[in-house]
Order: C-alpha cells, then sequence, then structure tokens
C-alpha cells in the first residue's frame, strides 16, 4: 500500500502537489529570512536567542524539525542532530527497562511525541519526493540502526545476538528504533521501483560493520521484503563477487578460511542465513531463478528482466554460477536448499547451457569451479544419491541401444559430468584414505587430516548401498567401475558394517558370474583393511534371511551366489592356477557359510521350489562344519532327507520335459549329493539320514513314489465316512463294532476281519497305478542315494578314503554298519511288534503263533514295493540282513501259508507272491543268511507249481532254523574288504538239499538247465 | 599569512575554521588597502584555506579532518554574517574568490559542495552580498561548474524540501543578477535532451513569473558587465536567451514525447500546465528580443555583438530535426497530433530567427541560415524566414566583436551536456532538403 501511495507520487512527479499537500505548514516555511536566521542560530547553540534561555531537548528538536522543513542547506546538520535525540531516547527506554520503573511516563514519553514528529516529517518527505529523500533516509535509519544497536548491545537488558527473537522484540517496542525501522522501510519500499541496490548496499555494509548485533534489522527487514531483499541480496553479492574476483575467494574457501575479506558474500550469506528460518522457500526459489536466468540466453528486450538489472551483463551473468557454488560453499543451509532441486533442473537444453557459459571462462577458474563443484558435493548432507545417479547417467555415454526416454546429451556436457564424476572420487579417496592417518599420506595439509571427520556424501549414501550396489551390477560401461570405486570409497569409510553391507548387497543383487566378479573384487579391495569381512557378509546374509526382507527369488539369487563363490573354489582347483584371492576367498565363503549350514538347513523345506533349490545347490557344495551341536546336524538331516523326497516328488510332478524337469533332476542330484555328504560327516548324521530314508521311504505318503499303494494296515474295516467324521467316540459304537472291542492283535486270538457275510470279499482301496518308468527311477534314485550313504562309511573313513570312486564300474562297497542302521529300522517300520523279535528263527508250524503280524509284514511288503530293493541292500551289507530276521520270517511265513493254500496250477499264476518269494530267497542269498545252493532256489520258482514253491520255500526256512541268521557267524576278509560267511562251519547242508533234488527231479523236463545250480 | 598555520594546527576544526576566517578578512582588506593591482590573495593563504576550510587532504600521511554536519552548518553561519557584516564589496568579492574560486586542484570538490551550501542557505536566511558574489562567480566559472551549483539549488528548493520554492522565489527581489545567472545556468543545464534534464515545473513556474513580471531580468547581466574581451573561456552566455529559445522550441516535442513513456493521467495534466507556461515563456523571450536594438545601439553594438551564438543555433536544429525524426517514427498512429506539435516547434523556431535576426541578436547571412535549418522538414512560416529580404545592419560589413566565449574556442562549446554535431551539410535522408524559392517575395519588414 505503502509502495503504491509513492509510485503515484513517483509518477505524478509534480512538486506542485506536494505543495498543495503540505499546505498545513504554510506557516512554517513563510519564516522570513530574518527568523530563519535566528532559528539556525538557535539550532546552532541550542540556546533560543530570543529570550536568551536554553532549550530543552523536545524544543531543540522540534526547531531542528523546522529547519529541516524550511532550510535545505541544514539537512545534514539536522538528522546529525536528530540521532542524539534517538540515541538518548533509546537510553532513556533502556534505562527504564533497566529500573524497571513503571513511571515511563518521564523523558522517554517526551521524546517519544517528537520522535512521532520526525517520524511524520520524514515519511511525509519520502512520500512527496521519494527519489530525492528515500536514498538519504535509508541509509541514515540504516547507519542509525547500526550504530544504535551496537552501542546499546552490552545493556543489562538486551538480550545476547544470538536471541534474534528477543532483540527484535526488544528494539521494535522502542519508539526510537521502530521509527527508524519503519523510515527504512518505507525508503526501501519506495526505492525498490528503481534502484533497490543502493539501499541494499548499504544495508549490507552496515551488517558487515555491526555484525551481529544489527542482524535483528536485516531479518526484520528481510522478513518485510522478503522476496525483493533476497533477490536483492543476492544480486548485491553476485556485483561484489564479481568484481572482487572469484579465483581469491574460492581458493580461500578451498582452504577453509572463512576470512573478513569478503565482507559482502560474508554478510549475503548471514542475511540469507536468517532468512533462511522463514522463507526458504523463496530463497530456493530465488536462488534457482538466479541460476536459469543466468543461463538463458541474453535478452534484452525480455521484459521478465524485472527489477534486478545483472541479467543484463554478459560478465555478471558468467559470474552467477561460480558465485553460487561460493554461495552454496559457504552456507550448508543454502546448499542444502538448493541443491535437491537443482539436480532436477539440469535436464539437457540447461547442461547445453551451462556448458556454452562456461566454454568462455579461463582455464583455472573452471578449475576452480570443478575443485568448489566437488568439495560441495562432498559435503552434501543430502541428495547425495539424485546427484550421483544423475552424474552418473550424463557421464555414461549413452549408445543408440540404451538411449532412454531423454536425448544424450551433448559431448562436451558428459565429458564434464565425467571429469567431475572421476574428480569427486578421487577427492572423496584423499578425503577416506586422510582420514584416518592423514598426518602421513599428507604432510602438506595439515587441515585436511582431523582424526575423525565427517564426509556428509558418504554419510548419506551409507543409507543408499543397496541402491548403489544395483546400479553397479548393471555393469554399465565406466559406470560400474565408478560406482564400484565408491563402494570400495564408502566401505572404508563406513567401516566394517558398511562393507558388510556392501558386500551382502552385492551377493544379495548379482544375477551372474561377471556380477559375481565384482563382489570378489569388492572383497579384494577392502579385505587388506578390513579383516573377517566375509564372514560379516554371510552372517548379514543369514540375517536378511531371518528377518524375511527377500522375496523368493532374491533369497534364491542369494543362495545360488554363495554356492558360486564356494564352486569358484573347485574350479580354481580344478584348474590348476595358483590358489589365488579367489580361491581363499571361496574357502573363507565355504567356512562361513558352513558355520551358517543350521540356518540354511530349514530352507530346504521353502515353499518355494527354486529356493529350496538353490539352498540345496549351496548346501551340497558347502563344506560341512568341524564341529556341529548334534541337534543341528539333526535337523539338518531330517530337513536333507524331506527335501530329497520333496525332489521326488516334484521330478515327477515336473516330468522330465522342459526347464522345471531339468531344474528338479539336479535339484534332486543336489539332494543325493547332500545326503551322501552328510553321511559321509559322522556316524550320527549317517545313522539319522539313513534312519530318515527308509522312514520316508515307508512314510505313507511317499509310498506313490515308489510304486506303493495306500494299504490298510489294521485290517480293520474301513471306516465309514459317517463315523469318521463323528470325532467324539462313542463307547456304544465302539462296543457294537465287531472285534474292536478287545484287542487281539498279537495274540493268538487274533480276528480277521474279510468281510460281511453276503458281501462277498471287503473292498480293497482303489489305488491308481503309477507310472512305472518314475516308479524305476525313483527306486534307483533311493537307492542311489542309500547305497551312496552306506558306502561313504562315517565310522570308517579309511576304507573310503582308500577306496576312492576310482572304478565306477566296481559296485560300492555297503558299510555293514549301515546296513545295520537300515535293517533296524527297516523291522522298526515293517514289523510292529517287537514279540517273538528274536533273530533265531522257530519251528515253521511255531509261525502260526505270529499269524497276525506276519500278514501285517506281507501287507507292508505289498504297499511298499520299495522294501525288497532296500532288504537287497541291506544285503550286501553283510552281516546287517541278520538283524531283519523277524521279517524275513514273517514275510516267508506268509508266502507258505499262502502257496500251501494256493490251487492255481503254476506258481505264475500268482505273480506277486512269486516274485516275492524270489526276491526273499535272493535276498537271504545276498546276505549270506542261505548257502548259494538254497539261495538259487528261487531260479527255479517260476517253473514250479504252488506246492512245490512251498516245499522249496519250507527247506529253506529249515534251514535257516537250523543254521540261525547270526551276526556273529560272519566274518571280516580283509582282502575282500567284506564280511563273509564261511558256511562249512554250519552243518551239512546236503540235509536240506533233498526237497530241492526232488522236486528237480519231478521237473526235469523243465528244470535240466537249472540242475548245475544245486549242485552242492 | 602563512605563518598562522602553526597556531591553528592544534585547534578543532571549527575553532580553526573560525579562526582563519577571521585572519582572511583581515588579510584581503589590507591587500586592498595596499592597493596591489590585481587584487588577490597569495597561494600560501589560498592553501590555508584549503586545509583548514575545505579540509582538502594536506598529503597522504595526514588523514583530513572532517567536519561534522553540524560543525559545517555553524562555519556556514559563520560565512554568511561574515559576509553580511563586511560593508566593502571589493573585499567581500575578494574573500569569496579566496575561498570559493576553483584552483583545479582535489579541494575543488569541497569547495563546491560548501558553496553549493552557502548560496542554498543564503537564499533561505535572504543574504543578498552571498548571492551576488555568488552571480559573479557564476560569470566567471566555467559553465561545467555552474551548472552543478544550479542543479544543487534546483535539488534543494525544488524537489528536497517542499514548500520551499516561494523561498526561492525571493531571489528575484534579493538578487536580480543572481537571479539572471541562476536563469542562465539552469537553461544551460536543463537542455532538454532526456528526461532528467527536463526542468521541473515548478521551476519552470518560477522562471516564467520572473520573466513574465520583468522581461529586462533577462538582459540584466548583459547591461551590468562590462563587455570585454577577457571573459574566461567556456562561461555561462552572457544572457540565458539562447537556452530560453532552445526551451521553448523543445518544447512541444519533449513533453509530447515524456507523456507518451509516461503511462499514468498525471502527465496530461502536466502537458496542460506546460503548455501556456512554454508559449508564455516564447512570448516573453520575443518580447527581450525587441528590446535589444535600443540596448545595443546605446552601447553601440548593433551588428558587432550577437547575443545568439550560430553553432549554438546548429545544434539547436540539428537536435530539433532528431526530435522530429523521433517523433515521426514514433506516433504515425496519431499523426495529426504530433504533427500539430511538430509546426508548433517549427513556428517558433522560425518566429525566434527571424525576430533575433531583425533585432540584431543573430548574425548571420540568410546562405548560413539556410544550410543550418537545411535539414528540418518543411514548414511555411520557416520557409519564410529562410528566404525573407535581406537584412539590414547598420554596419554590416564590420566584423563582430570577439566576444563570444565561443569565438576563440569553436566550433561548440565544450559544455559537457552537448555532444558535437554531425557536419551540417549532410542533408537528412528522411526529409526533403529545405527547397529554396529564390523568387519568392518576402512581404513581412521589420518595423525598424
Amino acid at each position: 500500500m505503502l509502495k503504491d501511495q509513492t509510485m503515484s507520487v513517483v509518477l505524478d512527479g509534480s512538486p506542485l502537489k506536494a505543495m498543495q499537500s503540505s499546505h498545513t505548514h504554510t506557516a512554517q516555511t513563510a519564516l522570513s529570512g530574518q527568523e530563519l536566521s535566528q532559528e539556525i542560530k538557535s539550532f546552532i547553540s541550542g540556546i533560543d536567542t530570543v529570550q536568551g534561555r536554553k532549550l530543552s531537548v523536545r524544543e531543540h528538536a522540534r526547531c531542528a524539525v523546522r529547519l529541516l522543513r524550511s532550510v535545505p542547506a541544514c539537512r545534514g546538520a539536522v538528522l546529525e542532530h536528530l540521532r542524539g535525540v534517538y540515541d538518548e531516547h533509546v537510553s532513556a527506554f533502556l534505562h527504564n527497562l533497566e529500573t524497571e520503573s513503571d513511571a515511563s511516563s518521564g523523558v522517554s514519553s517526551n521524546l517519544e511525541d517528537i520522535i512521532q514528529e520526525v517520524h511524520g516529517v520524514l515519511s511525509e518527505f519520502i512520500c512527496l519526493n521519494p527519489r530525492a529523500w528515500a536514498p538519504l533516509v535509508s541509509t541514515w535509519a540504516v547507519d542509525l540502526l547500526g550504530q544504535l544497536s551496537s552501542k546499546h548491545a552490552g545493556r543489562r537488558v538486551a538480550p545476547h545476538s544470538s536471541s534474534l527473537n528477543e532483540l527484535l522484540q526488544l528494539w521494535m517496542s522502542c519508539a526510537a528504533t521502530r521509527s527508524l525501522m519503519e523510515a527504512y522501510s518505507q525508503s526501501l519500499a519506495a526505492m525498490l521501483s528503481w534502484c533497490p541496490d543502493a539501499c541494499v548496499d548499504a544495508l549490507l555494509d552496515t551488517s558487515v560493520q555491526h555484525s551481529p548485533h544489527f542482524d535483528w534489522v536485516v531479518a526484520h527487514i528481510g522478513s518485510a521484503f522478503p522476496g525483493t531483499i533476497i533477490s536483492r541480496v543476492l544480486a548485491c553479492g553476485l556485483k561484489d563477487f564479481c568484481s572482487h574476483g572469484a579465483k581469491e575467494q574460492g581458493l580461500m574457501v578451498m582452504v577453509g578460511d572463512k576470512g573478513s575479506r569478503v565482507p559482502k558474500i560474508g554478510s549475503v550469506v548471514g542475511i540469507l542465513g536468517h532468512l533462511a528460518v522463514h522463507h526458504s522457500d523463496s530463497i530456493r526459489k530465488e536462488l534457482l531463478r538466479m541460476f536459469q536466468e543466468s543461463l538463458s540466453p541474453s535478452s534484452p528486450l525480455s521484459p521478465t528482466s524485472s527489477s534486478t538489472s545483472w541479467e543484463g551483463s554478459p560478465q555478471l551473468r558468467r559470474a552467477a554460477v561460480p558465485f553460487l557454488l561460493q554461495l552454496a560453499a559457504m552456507s550448508p543451509n543454502l546448499f542444502g536448499a538448493v541443491s535437491a532441486e537443482l539436480v532436477e533442473l539440469l535436464r539437457p537444453p540447461v547442461l547445453l547451457q551451462l556448458q556454452a557459459l562456461l566454454q568462455g571462462l579461463p582455464r583455472e577458474e573452471l578449475d576452480n569451479m570443478l575443485g568448489l563443484a566437488v568439495h560441495l558435493i562432498s559435503q552434501s548432507p543430502s541428495g547425495g544419491s539424485r546427484v550421483l545417479r544423475f552424474l552418473a547417467d550424463t557421464a555414461t555415454p549413452a549408445s543408440v541401444i540404451i538411449s532412454g526416454p531423454t536425448p544424450s546429451p551433448h559431448e562436451g556436457v558428459r565429458e564434464g559430468c565425467d571429469r567431475l564424476l572421476q574428480m569427486l572420487l578421487l577427492h572423496l579417496h584423499k578425503l577416506v584414505f586422510n582420514r584416518s592417518d592423514g598426518a602421513e599420506v599428507n604432510p602438506h595439509h595439515p587441515a585436511l587430516s582431523q582424526p575423525k571427520r565427517l564426509i556428509p556424501f558418504l554419510e548419506e549414501l551409507q543409507s543408499h548401498v543397496g541402491e548403489l550396489c544395483a546400479q553397479t551390477l548393471r555393469l554399465e560401461r565406466k559406470r560400474h567401475l565408478w560406482l564400484h570405486q565408491l563402494l570400495c570409497l564408502l566401505s572404508v569409510y563406513g567401516g566394517p558394517s558398511v562393507a558388510t553391507e556392501a558386500l551382502c548387497q552385492l551377493l544379495t543383487q548379482a544375477h551372474n558370474p561377471e556380477e559375481l566378479a565384482l563382489a570378489w573384487q569388492l572383497h579384494t579391495t577392502l579385505s587388506s583393511c578390513m579383516a573377517g569381512l566375509i564372514p560379516a557378509a554371510v552372517s548379514r546374509c543369514v540375517a536378511q534371511i531371518h528377518t524375511h526382507t527377500l522375496g523368493p527369488r532374491q533369497l534364491r539369487q542369494l543362495l545360488l551366489n554363495l554356492a558360486a563363490a564356494i564352486e569358484s573354489q573347485d574350479g580354481e582347483r580344478r584348474g590348476g592356477a595358483a590358489a589365488g584371492v579367489q580361491a581363499s576367498m571361496a574357502i573363507q565363503m565355504g567356512s562361513a557359510v558352513s558355520g551358517h549350514l543350521h540356518d540354511f538347513g530349514p530352507l530346504l523345506l521353502h515353499g518355494d521350489s527354486a529356493v529350496s533349490h538353490a539352498t540345496v545347490r549351496l548346501l551340497s557344495c558347502s563344506p560341512l562344519p568341524r564341529a556341529s551341536s548334534p541337534a543341528h546336524l539333526l535337523l539338518l538331516s531330517r530337513a536333507a532327507v524331506t527335501h530329497f523326497f520333496m525332489g521326488l516328488r516334484r521330478r515327477v510332478e515336473s516330468g522330465k520335459v522342459g526347464r522345471d524337469g531339468g531344474q528338479a533332476c539336479e535339484a534332486v542330484n543336489c539332494s543325493v549329493v547332500l545326503l551322501s555328504r552328510l553321511a559321509a560327516y559322522s556316524p550320527l548324521t549317517l545313522k539319522a539320514v539313513l534312519q530318515l530314508l527308509v522312514e520316508g521311504a515307508l512314510h505313507k505318503g511317499n509310498t506313490g513314489l515308489f510304486g506303493g499303494q495306500m494299504a490298510d494296515m489294521s485290517g480293520a474295516p474301513l471306516p465309514s465316512a459317517s463315523v469318521s467324521r463323528d470325532i467324539g467316540a462313542s463307547l456304544l459304537d465302539i462296543n457294537c463294532r465287531f472285534g474292536t472291542v478287545v484287542n487281539f492283535s498279537g495274540s493268538v486270538w487274533s480276528v480277521f476281519h474279510a468281510g460281511v457275510i453276503g458281501k462277498g470279499l471287503k473292498v480293497r482301496t482303489e489305488t491308481q497305478l503309477p507310472d512305472p518308468s518314475g516308479v524305476m527311477q525313483n527306486v534307483q534314485t533311493l537307492l542311489t542315494v542309500v547305497v551312496q550313504c552306506c558306502s561313504s562309511s562315517g565310522f570308517d573313513g579309511s576304507i573310503n578314503s582308500s577306496r576312492p570312486p576310482s572304478d565306477p564300474g566296481e559296485p560300492l562297497a555297503i558299510n555293514a554298519e549301515a546296513a545295520k542302521v537300515i535293517a533296524v529300522t527297516l523291522v522298526e517300520n515293517v514289523c510292529p511288534d517287537v514279540a517273538n523279535g528274536e533273530l533265531s528263527w522257530p519251528p515253521e508250524e511255531h509261525a502260526r503263533t505270529t499269524v497276525e503280524r506276519d500278514i501285517h509284514i506281507r501287507r507292508c511288503f505289498e504297499a511298499h514295493p520299495v522294501l525288497f530293493p532296500l532288504l537287497q541292500v541291506v544285503a550286501a551289507g553283510r552281516p546287517a540282513l541278520c538283524y531283519c530276521s523277524a521279517v524275513l520270517r514273517g514275510l516267508l511265513a506268509t508266502l507258505l501259508a499262502h502257496w500251501e493254500a494256493s490251487r492255481e496250477t503254476l506258481s505264475t499264476d500268482d505273480p506277486w507272491h512269486l516274485q516275492a518269494s524270489c526276491l526273499l530267497v535272493s535276498c537271504m542269498g545276498e546276505g549270506q543268511l542261505l548257502p548259494p545252493v538254497l539261495a538259487n532256489v528261487h531260479e527255479a520258482f517260476p517253473h514250479l507249481t504252488p506246492f512245490e514253491v512251498r516245499l522249496l520255500l519250507l527247506a529253506v526256512w529249515e534251514y535257516v532254523r537250523g543254521n540261525g541268521p547270526m551276526p556273529q557267524k560272519f566274518a571280516f576278509s580283509s582282502e575282500r574288504g567284506l564280511f563273509c560267511r564261511d558256511f562249512s562251519r554250519d552243518g551239512d547242508v546236503a540235509r536240506y538239499v533233498a526237497p530241492i533234488q526232488s522236486v528237480l527231479h519231478k521237473n526235469i523236463d523243465r528244470l535240466g538247465h537249472l540242475c548245475w545250480r544245486f549242485q552242492l | 599569512m602563512g605563518d598562522i598555520r602553526q597556531s591553528l594546527l592544534p585547534r578543532d576544526v571549527l575553532s580553526a575554521a573560525k579562526e582563519l576566517l577571521y585572519h582572511l578578512d583581515i588579510y584581503i582588506c589590507n591587500v586592498v588597502q595596499s592597493g596591489r593591482q590585481p587584487p588577490q590573495v597569495d597561494s600560501k593563504t589560498q592553501e590555508l584555506v584549503e586545509e583548514f576550510i575545505l579540509h582538502a587532504p594536506k598529503d597522504r600521511n595526514t588523514p583530513a579532518r572532517r567536519m561534522s554536519a553540524l560543525q559545517e552548518l555553524q562555519l556556514l553561519e559563520i560565512m554568511c554574517s561574515c559576509f553580511q557584516e563586511q560593508s566593502r564589496d571589493t573585499v567581500r568579492q575578494l574573500m569569496f574568490s579566496a575561498l570559493f574560486n576553483l584552483q583545479g586542484n582535489q579541494a575543488d570538490e569541497s569547495r563546491m559542495s560548501l558553496l553549493g551550501k552557502l548560496v542554498s542557505m543564503a537564499i533561505a536566511v535572504g543574504r543578498v552580498p552571498i548571492l551576488e558574489c555568488a552571480a559573479t562567480w557564476l560569470q566567471r566559472t566555467h559553465r561545467g561548474y555552474c551548472v552543478r551549483l544550479a542543479q544543487v539549488l534546483v535539488d534543494d528548493y525544488c524537489s528536497m524540501v517542499p514548500g520551499s520554492g516561494p523561498t526561492l522565489q525571493n531571489i528575484h527581489n534579493a538578487s536580480p543578477r543572481f537571479c539572471c545567472q541562476f536563469i542562465t545556468a539552469v537553461t544551460t543545464l536543463y537542455d532538454l535532451t532526456t528526461e532528467e534534464l527536463t526542468p521541473p515545473l515548478e521551476l519552470l513556474q518560477m522562471i516564467v513569473s520572473w520573466i513574465q513580471e520583468d522581461p529586462g531580468l533577462v538582459l540584466i547581466n548583459f547591461l551590468n558587465t562590462a563587455l570585454s574581451g577577457n571573459q574566461p573561456i567556456s562561461s555561462l552566455d552572457v544572457t540565458p536567451l539562447g537556452g530560453l529559445m532552445r526551451w521553448c522550441v523543445k518544447a512541444s516535442l519533449i513533453y509530447s514525447r515524456d507523456k507518451k513513456k509516461g503511462l499514468t493521467n498525471g502527465s496530461a495534466e502536466c502537458e496542460l500546465e506546460v503548455g501556456p507556461l512554454f508559449s508564455a515563456l516564447h512570448l516573453s523571450v520575443l518580447q527581450v528580443l525587441m528590446l535589444l536594438p535600443n540596448i545595443l545601439n546605446e552601447k553601440g553594438l548593433f551588428g558587432r555583438l550577437a547575443l545568439l551564438q550560430v553553432e549554438s543555433l546548429a545544434a539547436l536544429t540539428s537536435d530539433l530535426s532528431r526530435l522530429l525524426d523521433q517523433a515521426d517514427k514514433h506516433t504515425h498512429t496519431s499523426s495529426t497530433d504530433s504533427s500539430d506539435l511538430s509546426e508548433l516547434a517549427l513556428d517558433r523556431l522560425a518566429q525566434a530567427l527571424q525576430v533575433a535576426m531583425a533585432n540584431g541578436a543573430l548574425l548571420c547571412s540568410r546562405e548560413d541560415l539556410r544550410a543550418i535549418c537545411s535539414r528540418l522538414p518543411h514548414n511555411n512560416l520557416l520557409q519564410l524566414v529562410l528566404s525573407g529580404p535581406v537584412l539590414y545592419y547598420n554596419n554590416i560589413h564590420t566584423p563582430p566583436l570577439a566576444f563570444s566565449p565561443h569565438a576563440s574556442h569553436s566550433p561548440i562549446a565544450s559544455h559537457p551536456t552537448h555532444t558535437p554535431h554531425p557536419p551540417l551539410a549532410s542533408s537528412h535522408p528522411q526529409y526533403p532538403a529545405q527547397p529554396f524559392m529564390t523568387g519568392m517575395q518576402f512581404p513581412f519588414r521589420p518595423s525598424h
């Protein structure tokens, strides 16, 4: 409003109006020359010349005002006199405050009205003729303000200069200073339209002169005219900067000495710093505007170059960018305000302009600016990652292929950024490595060698390690080199935690060997100054796994990467190259991972197959820890076995074709490797693994894999759907049900439930036949695992190590103890009843007492075809088959019963029983429970009638009964590496061969070719 | 007198100045009484003045002593009374020149500033002797400094202190000589080339009222001065006639231009007020010119002394043609208005030329005049004037007196506000050269 008023007066430019508006004072102006002369005399002497008495302060001031109105030549003197009046008032004011006398209506109020009067006159003059009076009054007011605030700064009531608000409050409550402030504001408002620079110049000068005490004035003015003051202050600073020359200033700041040699820019920074509290937005806008306008091509006709004048001068425009840099270097606040948006502004066209602008500068100035920019970036507390991305983006040559949505920047711009980035890295490098032991490294700059110095840029980037790693891994030309270097610096700067984080991120995010190699490079660089990086990184990875921060894909990648890392060791070794850094790293990695096996174990059972696959890969290649708690091992074993079966199932489901199939196969293979390694690790694990494997193979859920069926083992009637749903068991129901009231199982009182009379045999559950080839494969795999586990004995490492699998054709030797584990597990699972579990066989008649158990055993075999191969494995591990005695007996007993009752003409009519009989006998032969003669009888079975088969089996029974399957009958033969039974020590075999001979005779026409098999 | 320096040195600034003034007074009285010719102060005294009154730094080692504004005011007051009380004109005059005559050294700045304040104060409190001295000073000093003094006064009374205009108005009564010199200085200062160099309205009104009231005021300096050849180089003109004529001719164009620049309503009002003022001023100028023949004849200078210089006339016409050119460019839309104004300017020029030539204020032949005016666009009246009858001087063949300050100093005065003009021969491309019709009869005859 004030401004409008003054503006209109300016434009009117008519002193006539002024005269009219000031007609109220005509009385005073009409003084004659004589009177005026008297008046001047009074003013000079301070004595009323007419009455000859001394003038009071008030009257003296009145006299001064009259002279101001009428004698132009007295202007300077009057203003000077008024300084004293104002000063007196301030003194009185402060004195009143200090003595806290409420009677403030003393001297100060008297002066207050004269100050009001003076203020009125001055403001009237400014209104009437702003061009003449505003510069005068503004300088006077600012100078006086500075003087007053300095002079009274030490007073008791005056708050400390740092508490700006209190200071402001105090001074604005004082009439004199308030009036001065208002007068200055008015002048400023008037001058803004035509010569704002002079006004702000005065402000700046005074601010420098009375530095801390004058700040409240600047703050007040600044907040009254934020927009204009800010731009003015900037423009003034720029001009001053331009005239002082940027060079020495730049050097000075680089050295870190913000001395008093650059007064203007110092106070510019100070003032903007004050204003930043409330007007940071406009400051930012102003700074950015300055930047932009300094770039935009000079257009003298542009009407937007409103009030400021610096846009017009090419020299100033050129200095603007260095000036802004300088400003930013001196004030972190300002820098922080601008830096974020500045990067956004730097679009390609702007960059081009910038380049064009900077091209004109001399070399050393450019270098200076570069140094300054680097310094600034390294000191920027926020937005560092954005700056970095921008620099890297711009500096990376955009090829035709990569060119993104933005057009590729100019070559010069690109080079500039390239250079800037390299300088930045160099600078950071210096900072980082001088930080700890700078004294030795750089004796020339002792200032830099402070023991622990923060580097804000790196501080901030520490939280962006993940992003950095991700970008590094993109492997884009130069960019990844830079970023990699930066990562190294960051790691060194941040210490082990950051280094660990970086390595961990790289490990997590790498997708292929090349990318993974970056991790190794990083480690190589860092390993010299940091120990234990890899274990820490692995621990970090594990922690990530535990906190579930990784998605399945990332998790999988991490596991694969770890695996690859460990495997690289093998590759190195195989390659025969000197055990390089990588190998040692791989070893470290291996040991680190092995320490966390139990953490990885659960991942085997991860819902995502890819993850579990990756896990198994990792585990299969990772070395096992030297010492590990049994609990962990058992857990791991359980998980591994479970995973094995899952793998099998997945393989079946996925089929053989396609990627999934291949992956599933690989997973199974890895699983096999893992299991065999686990088994070889210790007796405990061997036992656990085998046990779990067997149990797993026989588990209901897995039967399908091995061609088995869900068999109804209990023999009890299938519960109807309605009953099964009824959870609350009713005793009445149970009692009503036949055969369940008393449990006869295991006793002679067995009751068999074959069905309800009149309804035929009980219906067996329907099962679909599994794919025979798949079944075959699964069985093979299982056997492979089992055999490998058994042969890589954890009991006796010497055997295995002395006989490495050098000859793949030779069957692996089955470890006896391992076989025993299988045997025992089999028995536990197949034969639920421990009664009659002794090894030696009773007479065949006694089998009747165990009919129920025997039937259970037979059903087990029916349901789990895989039992036979397992038995074979056991048989191979002599004398372990002995421990299966009960199972064998039970099976044989049911077979005998079957063949006895069979009314078929040929044994081949009962295929399952025939096969079972053959396998049983051959197994017993393999396990050396039978001598070869008896063991060969199964060859004849297919050609015989059921009864004859029974005869032969009976002979087998008799033999075993006569010659009990006792492990102690076996002796270790060292040349074969096996346990063997010497049948000659047993009783005469011929006794048991008689039925065979008879059968041979009877069927000589068909069995002639087998005769030789039964020679004693 | 140089021996008092040692006694002055330990004094404070004000009392030293006072004491020096006192001694100076005595010293000058002595000089005048001794009858030395020419009466002037020696360089020692001059140095003392510079050191203790003007506070010019004596050498680099001693920092210049400064007076506060209050002390300065006291000093001015003392000076005022000092001049007032000195009854002898010669002493006063000598004292004034000892204090304020420019020496061409670095003290001149403070000299000028002190002089400005002193004169301003003298106007305020009506100290006639000081004004008289100042009038003499204005006559003898280079016009650049005269203009500065005028500037200070105009600033003080027409812009800084509202309502102080009447005080300035009074100088007409107090010291007509000073008033006349002031007008000359002001017209030299405000040559209407830029907006800043346009006189404030208040000042304009004042001047017009002065001249209207007393046309002889313009010539008062001319009348009172013994014309001699030793007029200082580049001093102000003897009369403000040339400057006033320039104002009248250019005014219509200048104010219309300014009106276009200033878009607010204020200037229209201004225009309304200014137009009649300049008409009145033009009339006054013509009337003053008409007064000339008697005076010149009395002095026996008719036809020998040119009060208007041909050079300044040439500058005026070239300015005018430039202005007309600009006006034409800028205002092709409202052409009637601008052509009216152009016609007015050319008419006034023609009238002034005719009257000046007829009354012996301008001494040049029609051919010269035609050459000078060749670049101006066609104007009926001007055409008539240019083709007019042969002027009769009393003694046309006698060469003019070498009175003009410019004569020894041709071609154009070295006044800072004047720019060198292009050679007159080159005719303006846009306007057809003023055709000269030989056979045309000129009906107007001067009355004498």
